[in-house]
């Protein structure tokens, strides 16, 4: 495609990394296997198969339609993989990536993905296979500070809550900790214990979390000063309400 | 940050912020071991359970001893969560905004709180009704006369038979004084001359119940024409609903007028004085839902914002703190549309309550919103009674300062972001503030709801989330009809209520827009917002609730100091 899309405007720093996470120009940080992202995950035992709701879009027998000639199925969908959840609660405290954010990578990058976005928590729902693979993409990338931010199914109020005195977010269901100098994660997306205790590695330091973060904040890079952030939302606002006077223009 | 202050009081609106973020995070309630710094990133999460709230503890035994009782399950607190209690994190008391009542949150449920359950029985037993036309039908269709000294003895027998007095069969069962005995009927009147040959007992006085320019501007507004102001029985309309209001109205006015004019009970004229009586005259507090809603007239979901405004009496006393008359609107607003209506009627359960508390506690609100009205008084030389035309360009000024202001509140007081810890609360919070205080500045209703669109596009920008799903929609799409009149797509904001078509699934925003609307008239200085009648109705200090000072009110029912419930059944049943 000869067009480049322009994600987004501004010239701060957290204005550049909300366009890499669009665009999935993020840096890998960490691994985390199939197994331990499928335990935290808590959808099926890790290793098991894709448990499914239907057979194979092969074997089905599909009629002769040309939207289905037009469009590839994802893996998943082609499998007949249930549909499951990822969901993440991101600290407002410089955690990497922001609900929205996150749901705009999904919807950008990945196919048959649909995404959610609240205040504290942010859902993606998709066929499993292909929910796995959106998920392995933001929990091994620069999109997560395992610190400032956690896969989460129920309770996540700790989004907004100031930090542990360690740093790390607070979790009312203590999913995951600081052990050393890395995070270790021991229970499920809805808090039921696991069998192993999952190394998500170091968190971002302090300076790290500002460097690479999407949220604005007064103490970092002030929402105030990305003048043209501002006025491009002014804009959307002034062009919607003088639509609405003239919906013929 | 900008010095604002808080009307009429030494301390600023910010002092009075960081104090109740004092209370709720700088010192030990119960036994939370707290006494934290309120501009701290970190605290030190105890996980002390639901033992270190008092009224938790309370609730706990109570749940035991009933479990007991009956042999039957009852509440328990270590069913949270398979197990993990409520209080992993500090639980923490709520200031009732603009006052200095400390309160358990369990104590803002309505449930919880008597004064909360008045607030919402005193308007939904209240109607108003014309006397005129009845008047004129006893006049020129029965050839009766009516003149100061009948319309006296008519209201007499009124306040007999209004709470359930019999009053023209005489074998009759009726209802025990001590049951209703806070029902009654008034009457007012922009007619000076009437006024003055009326028992003043019956009278709601426009000169003595509002400030003089106030009480010209009502008065000239409902002319010559008289009203009563009709209050049935609270627990008649608890055991019924707000329909029952004007049926029970309409039933003992009617009976009523044939007492008092000796009228023939069976001559067809009297159905004539029966319509223009009961009904030509009848303003309902809330009309009537469509079937999908299913609810009569005078429930909360029929209540008009504007309504809503000249409920909510503040502007009676404190006309030069438009401020206050929308924090204390804020407050009944929040608590009826969200806690009861929406989280009550619409939905059920408890969780609503935490919605309507931000937006009345911990002077928050009050904080935005006294900075952003400084900001706009000081920049476009405003005041009470002097506004600035609305433009695009002053509503994106206020709306953009207003909504930065309040994002840096939560961005330099770590504690307020977590007393507000879902961003549903936050953006209510902060768009009603900035919105009220654009209508302040503009003295235009629309005008503030604009501004509250434009503070949840960049509240959504900056902080990268809003609220949730359903949240979130109407406040992408709210500004391309804020402007319309439109039926089904627009209409003045006064106008619009808790079933206008894009506000009826919106938790959080109902009370919010009933504050910014408030502005409107409290920025023109003027004396009511939408209905006169509803304004002078309620300007009544016999009313059980307090509709002056609102908040107030709540925290005496949090408390459990509020002693002017009605409709309770303790005279009839054996004393405990």
């Amino acid at each position: 495609m000869a067009y480049k899309p322009q994600y987004y405007p501004g010239s701060t720093s957290v204005a550049e990394n909300r366009r890499k996470h669009m665009s999935n120009n993020v840096e890998k940080l960490r691994e985390v296997s199939d197994e331990d992202l499928t335990a935290m995950l808590g959808h099926r035992a890790p290793g098991s198969d894709y448990p499914s709701t239907h057979p194979p879009l092969a074997e089905m027998g599909e009629p002769d339609c040309p939207v289905r000639q037009m469009v590839t199925p994802t893996p998943g969908t082609a499998a007949g993989d249930r549909v499951r959840y990822v969901q993440w609660a991101d600290s407002m405290y410089n955690a990497p990536s922001v609900p929205y954010w996150r749901s705009y990578h999904a919807a950008i990058n990945h196919r048959g993905v649909d995404p959610g976005t609240l205040s504290g928590r942010q859902v993606v729902e998709a066929r499993e296979r292909d929910m796995e693979a959106c998920a392995k993409e933001q929990v091994e990338t620069e999109m997560t500070c395992p610190g400032l931010a956690g896969l989460r199914g129920a309770t996540v109020h700790g989004h907004s809550c100031r930090l542990q005195e360690d740093g790390v977010m607070f979790d009312m269901l203590d999913r995951r900790r600081l052990e050393g100098d890395v995070i270790i994660q021991d229970k499920d997306q809805v808090g039921v214990p696991l069998d192993r205790k999952v190394n998500m590695g170091k968190p971002m330091s302090e300076a790290e979390a500002a460097k690479r973060t999407t949220f604005y904040r007064i103490d970092n890079v002030a929402f105030r000063d990305d003048k043209e952030v501002i006025e491009w939302m002014q804009r959307v606002w002034e062009l919607r309400t003088l639509y609405g006077y003239q919906p013929h223009d | 940050m900008t010095k604002h202050f808080a009307f009429g009081t030494e301390k600023t609106a910010m002092d009075h912020f960081k104090l109740a973020m004092e209370n709720k995070y700088g010192k030990e309630w119960g036994s939370n071991q707290q006494n934290d710094d309120i501009q701290a990133k970190t605290t030190k999460y105890l996980r002390l359970g639901y033992e270190q709230s008092p009224r938790k503890v309370e609730m706990a035994k109570a749940g035991a001893d009933i479990a007991k009782k009956r042999g039957l399950q009852a509440y328990d607190p270590l069913l949270h969560l398979a197990g993990i209690p409520l209080g992993q994190r500090q639980l923490t008391p709520y200031t009732l905004g603009g006052t200095d009542i400390v309160v358990e949150g369990d104590d803002l449920h309505y449930v919880n709180n008597a004064a909360m359950q008045q607030m919402w029985d005193d308007i939904r037993r209240t109607c108003v009704v014309g006397l005129d036309l009845a008047h004129e039908t006893l006049e020129k269709r029965l050839g009766k006369e009516v003149t100061p000294e009948t319309i006296n003895y008519y209201l007499e027998v009124l306040n007999h038979a209004l709470p359930g007095g019999a009053i023209v069969q005489e074998h009759m069962v009726e209802t025990h004084p001590a049951m209703v005995d806070d029902c009654y009927v008034k009457v007012f009147t922009g007619d000076d001359t009437l006024k003055d040959e009326l028992d003043s007992q019956f009278v709601i006085d426009i000169d003595k119940m509002f400030i003089p320019d106030h009480a010209a501007q009502i008065k000239a507004s409902i002319g010559k024409a008289s009203f009563q102001a009709v209050h049935i029985p609270t627990v008649v309309s608890r055991v019924a609903d707000g329909g029952q209001t004007s049926r029970w109205m309409a039933m003992q006015v009617g009976m009523s007028f044939i007492s008092a004019y000796h009228m023939c009970a069976g001559e067809a004229a009297v159905a004539d004085l029966a319509f223009t009586a009961k009904h030509a005259g009848l303003v309902e507090m809330s009309e009537m839902l469509p079937a999908r809603r299913a609810r009569g007239p005078n429930e909360p979901g029929g209540l008009s914002f504007g309504h809503m405004c000249d409920i909510v009496q503040t502007s009676r006393k404190f006309r030069d703190d438009p401020d206050k008359i929308a924090l204390e609107t804020c407050a009944a607003a929040s608590m009826l549309y969200d806690q009861i209506w929406l989280g009550g009627y619409m939905s059920g359960g408890v969780g609503f309550t935490m919605y309507a508390t931000a937006a009345y506690t911990n002077n928050t609100v009050d904080d935005d919103l006294y900075a952003a009205t400084e900001y706009g008084w000081d920049t476009y030389g405003t005041a009470v009674g002097k506004t600035v035309a609305p433009s695009i360009d002053v509503i994106k000024d206020i709306g953009t300062w207003g909504t930065i202001y309040g994002l840096e509140l939560y961005e330099n007081y770590p504690t307020s972001l977590e007393d507000h810890f879902g961003g549903s609360q936050r953006a209510t919070v902060i768009a009603t503030a900035t919105g009220a205080a654009c209508a302040i500045t503009t003295g235009n209703s629309n005008a503030g709801l604009s501004a509250w669109y434009l503070c949840m596009y960049l509240h959504k920008e900056a902080h990268g989330r809003l609220g949730f799903f359903g949240y979130d929609l109407q406040d992408q799409c709210g500004a391309t009809n804020v402007y319309s009149y439109q039926s089904d797509e627009g209409l003045l904001g006064e106008l619009r209520g808790a079933n206008y078509p894009n506000y009826a699934m919106n938790v959080g925003h109902q009370g919010g827009y009933t504050t910014v609307l408030t502005g409107a008239y409290t920025g023109c200085g003027h004396g009511f917002s939408t209905n006169p009648l509803v304004k002078t109705c309620f300007a009544d200090d016999l009313m059980n609730f307090d509709f002056v000072e609102v908040r107030h009110c709540f925290g005496q029912g949090a408390l459990r100091e509020y002693d002017r419930c009605a409709g309770e059944r303790a005279y009839v049943i054996p004393a405990k």
